[in-house]
Parts: structure tokens; sequence; C-alpha cells
């Protein structure tokens, strides 16, 4: 029996990692790996949270949300092909014209 | 000749501190709190079959769930939209040598029209 | 029933029509809408009369007509209303009567003169015949206000009637701030006597005059803010005075009416001799029964009163123009019914105010007369010798004269001898402060004489002094028939009040408007208001001899003022004496620099405070205004950096927000406890 505050603090971990990414990286596409990152440290939250219950619901909710991420990657690589062609690159730092 | 992976320290990490600070926090949140006795499932349950009785509002799981019939079938629309989507703002448009959509913020037709070089937006600095 | 009294709400009606009709299509009638105002002003008069004559019966008529702010929960209920008691129902007559005539003269002295826009003169006169006697019938203070300032606008209008001329427009404009000025006070007034009592009818159980009655002996209470309710009921008394002092011309608010003469002379007949200028003494009238709670208000009213008949006496002595004299003579003999009504002697107040319509209106009308046989020149020293010339304006300008001086037996003498005789006898039962307005009323006599006759002589007498004079433009029967009918008025009716006759014959039962007045609704009448004054009375030897004392020294005065001014002025060829007087004349001529006094007021002490309010009002208020607005715009242009575009600082932010929040809820939830 593995106490639930291990698999909480390996998300958080998990999650930080993808946030650190998103903070320090300007390369669009590693954004998406990233986010990749955080969105599964939120499933292994509802897995571990599934086993506490005895109660399948989270890990159903962790199919849902790695079929989501499937859509936000696809969405996201749209965008970033859009981001390429309208400022010659993948730099998140470039597109800055939706601003005041 | 094949390059190694290199850690690159610079200023450009600051902001990451924000992250390692968050992780602190939740780290710590996460030790301090009690939690409920752990259930965990039986030992002789069917985990996927429950999880896929559960996805079509079935009775027959061996493990207890709410019922997803909706949720699943709402996750289909939007993985067709992302993929609709995805295909929108990728076509190149066969007529236009830019094609697909602009989102520069009219940058780029501004230029066009003034023939100046220069984002004039205010607050530019 | 349908009694005349349903009729009462045609006799303010019918001018107004005539104003909407001369506004309408006056240019199309014939004589400019003249007929439309005289027919409206002949019906007002007789159906005036024949309320008159109901009234006479004994009847009163008390009664709302219309509620314009039904007050729920207490609250103060707004109301338009008919108050028809024996003293409206004269004043009514009086008002409706110098209407008529001045609407037929003014055909004699605008028609055929030949003067441009009549319509807007004869709707200006409508208008102000309509408010007046929507004044008059006023039956709460608040309609009262509102027809008061009616009233006042169309003093304006009609003052300013020549506003192509650069006098007018001016004299208009002074006319209507004055009179705007005490009028504040009116308003504040009318709001304290609606905070105090809840209502403002004049008539009834549930006026005000008869609550404040009540609260003083204690019968009921009402909201005297702290006050005692004497010291309150003479403070709102003289903020409702402060009116009455601007509209009737009083000392130190008169500086408007001499001015006033820039108007067209039917105009000065109507307006600042007859009616609206009476509209001030009415209204104390109205509600004598108020002022009666407050000895102070009452000797202030007397005080004033008497000051201003002796102040505007004495100008009037110097005056060059016919108008002018008039003028001063008006504010004077306002003067004395202000001292008739602050010295207890509503009757007597009432009864110069009635006098005093007619001949006034007479005497002005005679001046326009006079000025239109002097092709409108005003200087009387160009007149001279029209005496033969216009005998029927000759004979009843020197009617109206005798009157204004007081001479027995025309109608002056026995309304002025009544204002002097009931502020005598008051005097003389401990109240000290009215012996000396008493004499200064008294020392006015002697004035009033004086330049009445010096007028009446320079004017008619002696040889014409100019070109003019000497062959005069000729006046037609509507000059002449107003004239005649106020001439015998001004003559006769001092026979409806005799009281000194009564005294001295003991002939009982002539005093005919003391039992007029008695025969009011409950509360109004002359008796309940003798009852009210704090005044006593007591006498020289007698009251016979007291009555037989007051007459003759008045008399006596007023004769010596004339007999002066017969030496002086009735020569064939009179000159100017005023050098006589040495400084005083230019003191005179200057009107005690009144005007000047006023201009230094507003120049040295209102407009200094109006700049400063002004630069407290750019500098404080406006500066925090445009001082938020400036300091919102700049943060707000500081604060949008924020929003760089670059969406990891929007994740920074995002983290570090978030970040916080985790850390306040844990601290808040008992870390580190």
């Amino acid at each position: 029996m593995v106490p639930p505050e291990y698999y909480l603090v390996l998300s958080a971990a998990i999650f930080c990692i993808g946030l650190f990414g998103i903070l320090t990286r300007r390369n669009a596409l590693l954004f998406l790996m990233s986010v990749e990152l955080m969105l599964n440290a939120a499933n292994i939250n509802l897995v571990a949270f599934s086993y506490v219950w005895g109660n399948v619901t989270g890990q159903t909710f962790a199919l849902f949300t790695m079929a989501l991420a499937a859509a936000e990657v696809a969405i996201g690589l749209g965008i970033i092909m859009v981001l390429y062609r309208n400022f010659g690159g993948v730099d998140v730092t470039d597109a800055t014209t939706m601003r005041w | 000749m094949t390059t190694k992976p290199q850690l690159k320290l610079g200023s450009h990490l600051v902001p990451g501190l924000a992250a390692v600070a968050l992780f602190v926090v939740m780290a710590a949140a996460f030790l301090t709190a009690s939690f409920p006795q752990v259930q965990g499932f039986p030992a002789d349950a069917n985990i996927t079959a429950s999880i896929g009785y559960a996805m079509f509002n079935l009775d027959f799981g061996d493990v207890p769930s709410e019922s997803f019939l909706v949720a699943f079938i709402v996750i289909a629309v939007a993985l067709d939209v992302a993929l609709d989507g995805t295909i929108l703002l990728a076509r190149r448009e066969s007529g236009t040598a830019e094609g697909g959509l602009i989102s520069d913020g009219g940058r780029r037709l501004k230029q066009t029209l003034t023939g100046s070089e220069t984002d004039e937006t205010e607050g530019e600095n | 029933m349908a009694g005349i009294f349903d009729f009462v709400p045609a006799i303010v009606l019918l001018p107004f029509v005539s104003f909407l009709v001369a506004l309408a299509v006056g240019n199309r009638m014939p004589k400019g809408g003249a007929f439309a105002g005289i027919v409206a002003t002949a019906g007002s008069f007789l159906l005036s009369l024949a309320t008159f004559f109901t009234v006479s019966q004994g009847q009163t008529y008390n009664q709302t007509i219309y509620t314009w702010a039904q007050g729920l929960d207490g609250a103060v209920t707004l109301e338009f209303g008919l108050l028809i008691d024996p003293l409206s129902a004269l004043m009514l007559v009086i008002v409706t009567l110098i209407a008529l005539l001045v609407h037929i003269f003014s055909l004699g002295y605008m028609n055929d003169e030949g003067e441009t826009g009549l319509p807007r003169y004869y709707a200006g006169l409508g208008l102000f015949t309509a408010s007046m006697l929507g004044f008059v019938v006023a039956d709460n203070l608040l309609m009262a206000f509102m027809f008061f300032e009616l009233v006042g606008l169309c003093s304006y209008l009609l003052i300013g009637f020549w506003f192509r001329e650069p006098g007018p427009p001016s004299a208009a404009k002074k006319a209507f701030l004055v009179t705007r000025f005490g009028d504040y006070f009116f308003l504040v007034g009318v709001v304290a006597v609606f905070a105090t009592f809840g209502t403002a009818a004049f008539a009834g159980s549930e006026s005000f005059p008869h609550l404040a009655e009540q609260a003083l002996a204690g019968e009921t209470s009402v909201n005297t803010f702290g006050f005692a309710a004497e010291t309150w009921f003479t403070i709102v008394g003289l903020l409702v005075l402060g009116g009455v002092v601007g509209k009737s011309a009083q000392f130190p608010l008169h500086t408007w009416l001499p001015d006033a003469m820039e108007g067209p002379t039917p105009v000065s007949a109507l307006i600042h001799a007859a009616t609206m200028v009476a509209a001030g003494v009415y209204l104390v009238a109205r509600m004598y029964g108020f002022y009666a709670l407050s000895p102070t208000a009452l000797a202030i009213i007397a005080l004033i009163g008497g000051f201003t008949a002796l102040f505007a006496a004495t100008m009037g002595v110097v005056k060059r123009e016919i108008k002018q004299v008039l003028a001063y003579s008006t504010i004077s003999q306002y003067g004395y019914m202000m001292l008739g009504l602050g010295g207890g002697g509503y009757v007597a107040a009432t009864f110069h105010l009635m006098t005093h319509a007619f001949f006034k209106a007479l005497l002005f009308l005679g001046a326009g007369s006079v000025i239109i046989a002097m092709h409108h020149n005003e200087n009387m020293w160009d007149m001279g010798g029209l005496k033969e010339k216009m005998p029927v304006t000759y004979y009843t300008f020197l009617s109206g004269s005798l009157a204004l001086a007081g001479i027995f037996p025309f109608a002056g003498f026995w309304s002025k001898d009544e204002v002097l005789y009931e502020t005598l006898i008051h005097g003389l039962g401990g109240s000290p402060i009215l012996l000396v307005a008493y004499a200064m009323g008294l020392l006015a006599v002697f004035f009033t004489g004086f330049y009445t006759f010096r007028m009446v002589f320079l004017t008619f007498h002696g040889k014409p002094r100019s070109q003019t004079a000497r062959d005069p433009h000729g006046v037609r029967w509507n000059v002449k028939g107003p004239l005649a009918v106020l001439g015998v008025l001004a003559a006769t009716t001092g026979v409806v009040n005799m009281v000194p006759v009564e005294k001295l014959l003991g002939i009982k039962g002539i005093d005919f408007l003391h039992q007029w007045l008695d025969m009011s609704l409950d509360g109004l009448t002359a008796h309940h208001y003798a009852e009210l004054t704090p005044y006593s009375s007591a006498y020289i030897g007698g009251e016979a001899t007291t009555v037989a004392i007051g007459a003759a020294v008045s008399l006596g005065l007023a004769i010596a003022g004339a007999g002066l001014a017969y030496v002086l002025y009735n020569v064939p060829e009179p000159t100017e004496h005023t050098d006589k007087l040495g400084g005083i004349k230019t003191l005179l001529y200057n009107n005690y620099y009144q005007d000047e006094y006023q201009v230094w007021l507003a120049n040295s002490v209102v407009r200094p405070i109006s700049r400063g309010a002004d630069k407290f009002d750019q500098g404080v208020v406006d500066g925090v205004v445009n001082g938020v607005s400036s300091v919102s715009l700049f943060s707000g242009s500081r604060v949008r950096r924020i929003q760089t575009g670059v969406v990891s600082n929007y994740a920074a932010l995002l983290t570090l927000g978030l970040t916080v929040l985790l850390l306040g809820f844990g601290l808040l939830g008992g870390w580190f406890q």
C-alpha cells in the first residue's frame, strides 16, 4: 500500500517540470510537450484517487483526459503551423500582437 | 558527429523559479495533509472491464463507478471538431500566396497598405 | 348647486385665454388683440362683481380644485384651490376693474400712437392679469408663490417691452433680479411653512395661521426646529416678508420700481401702481393671522413701512420726470400700507390698498395722457399750462392728486388717516416703536403733499415752457373714459370707511369696510386679527379727541406741503428751487446713492465671494475630479504594460498567482502555527 501522498508529490513534481518547461522555453513545440507533461500529472492524481476510493471513475476520467490531450495536440499543431506561416518561426515570444 | 544535449544555464531560467516555488508549496501542502484510509480494489476485480462498462452505462462491472455515456459522446465530438479545426488551420489556400488564416493582428495588411515597415502600435517600447 | 363660485376659475382663465389669443392670432386681429383683452377683462370684471355681491350676502368659498401632488404617509399635499372671502373678492374687483381700464387706455396710448409689437403687449397684459388674479384667489401659500413668480415674469416682459432701446431691458432685468432676490427668501419661507405645519393653506381649521395660533396656546405642537415657537414663527414670517419687501418695493429692495418706469405708462399704472406691487401687501394681509402672532415681525413691518414712506417721499421731491415722481410716491404709499399692517391696522391697510389702487392708477393714466400730449416727453420742466388744453386730464389728475396728498374729503385722506390713526393709538398703548414709525409716516405726509402739488403745478399750471406744451397732442375717448371713471372713484371711495366721521359724530354703521372684512371665514375676520395682535390702544383725551387730533395734524401737514408747493411753483414762470437744498440736493437726485450702494455691494462684496467660490469650484472640486481622471488614466497606461503579449509572461503570472493563493490559504488554514 503506497500512501496517496507519494502519488501526489510525484504528480506535483511532474506538473512543475511541465510548468518549468513552459516558463523557460520559447519553442512552441516544446510548449506542447510540456503541456502533455502537466496533463499527465493530472492523470496520475486521477488514478491515484481512483485507487484510494476504490472506484473506477477516476480511471475513466484519465482516459478522457488522454483523448482531450490528443485533441489539444491536434489543435496546437495547427496553431503552430499558422504561427510559423505568419511569423516565420515557432518562437512564442514573437507572436505579441494580441496585447493592449 | 553527434552532439550531446547540454545544460544551458542562464537568465532565461529565472521564470522557472516560479514553478519550483509552486512545487515547494504544493509538496508542503500534500505532505502536511491527512488522507482517508486507502480502500483499494478487490484482488479479483477486472478493472479494465469495469471501465468499459462504465463508459457505456452498463452495470456489469466489478468496481462501482459513475456512468459516462454522455461524456463519451461529447469527447468523441470534441475529437472530431479538433480534427476539422486542425485541417482548417493547416490547409494552404490554393489561390493565394499566403493561404490559411491570417492571425497576425492585421500587421501584414497594414504594412501592405501603408508601406511602412515599422510597427506603429502605441506603446510598442 | 351651480353658484357663482363655480365660475370663479373663469375670472382667472379669461385673461389667460386672451393671452393665448393675443399670442396666437394677435397679428391678424384688429388693434393687435386689444379687443380680446378688453372682452376678457370685462368678463372677469363682471364675474368679480357677481362674486363680490355673493360674498356680500355672507357666503364664502374655500375649496381645493386640483391636487397636483398627493402626499403619502403624512407627507405634504400640494394643491391648487380657491379662497373667496371678502378680502379676495374686494381685490378681485379692484384688479379686474383696473385691468379693464388699462386695456381701454392702452388703445389710446399704444394703438393710436402706432406702436409695433402690440400682440406681445396685449399678451403680456393678459398673462399679467391672469397671474395677479390667480394670486388673489390662491388658497395656499405655495399657489400664491407660483402666481407671485408669474406676476414677476410678466412685469419683466412688460417693462422690457421696448427692448430695442437701451433703458427698458436693463430696467426689466433689474426689476426681475431685485424682486427675485426677495422671492428667494419667500421660497425658503414657503418651504419652512411646509416643514413646520405640513400645510400652507390660508384658511380653515387646518390652515397654518390657525395651527400657529394653537401652537402658541400650547394646544398643539409643530416642528419648530429647536426654536421657541414664537421665535420660529417670527423667522418664518420674516422670510416670507422678504418676498413682500421685494415685490412691494419696500426699503431696501425698492430700487427696481423707479427704473421700471421705462415700461409703457399703462403698464406702470397696472403693474407698478395698482396691482403687482399690491401683491406684496396683499400677501401680508392674506396671512395676517400669522403675522399677528409675532410682535417682532409686526414691529419690523411697521418700521420698514414708516421708513420707506418717508424715505421715498423725500426722493420724490426733486424728480424732474412726472413718472419718476409717481414712482417714488408709489413706494411711499406702499410704505403706508406696510405701516398700517405692522401697526395692527389690518382694515386700514386694506382700505389704503384699495383707495391707492384707484388714485394711483388714475395718476399714472393721467400721466400717460400728459405724455401722449407731450409727444413722449416726460420732463415736467418742459410742460406747464396744460390745464386749459386738456381739462379732462387736469381735473381727474387733480382728483387723484388730492387723494394722494390726503386732502379731505378725497379717498386718500380717509385711508391714510386711518392707517396713521391705528398706528398712533397702538403706539400710545405701549409700543413706542410704533410711535417712531408713526412719526416717520406723519412727516412723509408733508413731503407727499409737497411733491404731489409740485407735480400738478409744474405740469398743468403756469405758462407753457416748450413748443410741445403750447400745442399738445389731443387725446381721445379711450384715454378720457378710464380717467373719468377713476377720477370719480378717487374722489369718492373714501365713503366706504368713514371711521373718523363715525367716531366724531357718533353715527353708527358707516364703517362699511370694517363690517365687510368681518364677514370672512372663521379666523380670517378683522375682529379676530384685532384680538391676535399684541397691541393695546390708548388715546389722547378720548377716542374722538384722538381721531380729531390725528386727522387735523395729518391734514394740516398735507396742506402745508401743498401750500409750500403752491408758493414755490404755482407762478407763471416757476424756477427750480432745488439749489436751496444745498448738499442734500445731490443726495436726493442720486436717490441716497441706493443704486450705487447696491452696485458697490454687488461689486465689492458679492463678486469677490463668487470669485472665491469659483476658484474653489475650479480648483478644488474640478481639481479633484480631474485629478481622479488623470490618476486613473496614468495608472491605466502603466498597468497595461503587464499585458506584454508574450505567452510565457502570462504563464509566469498565473504560476505566481496560484502560488500566492495557495500560500495564502495555507497560512489562513493554520500553517506555522
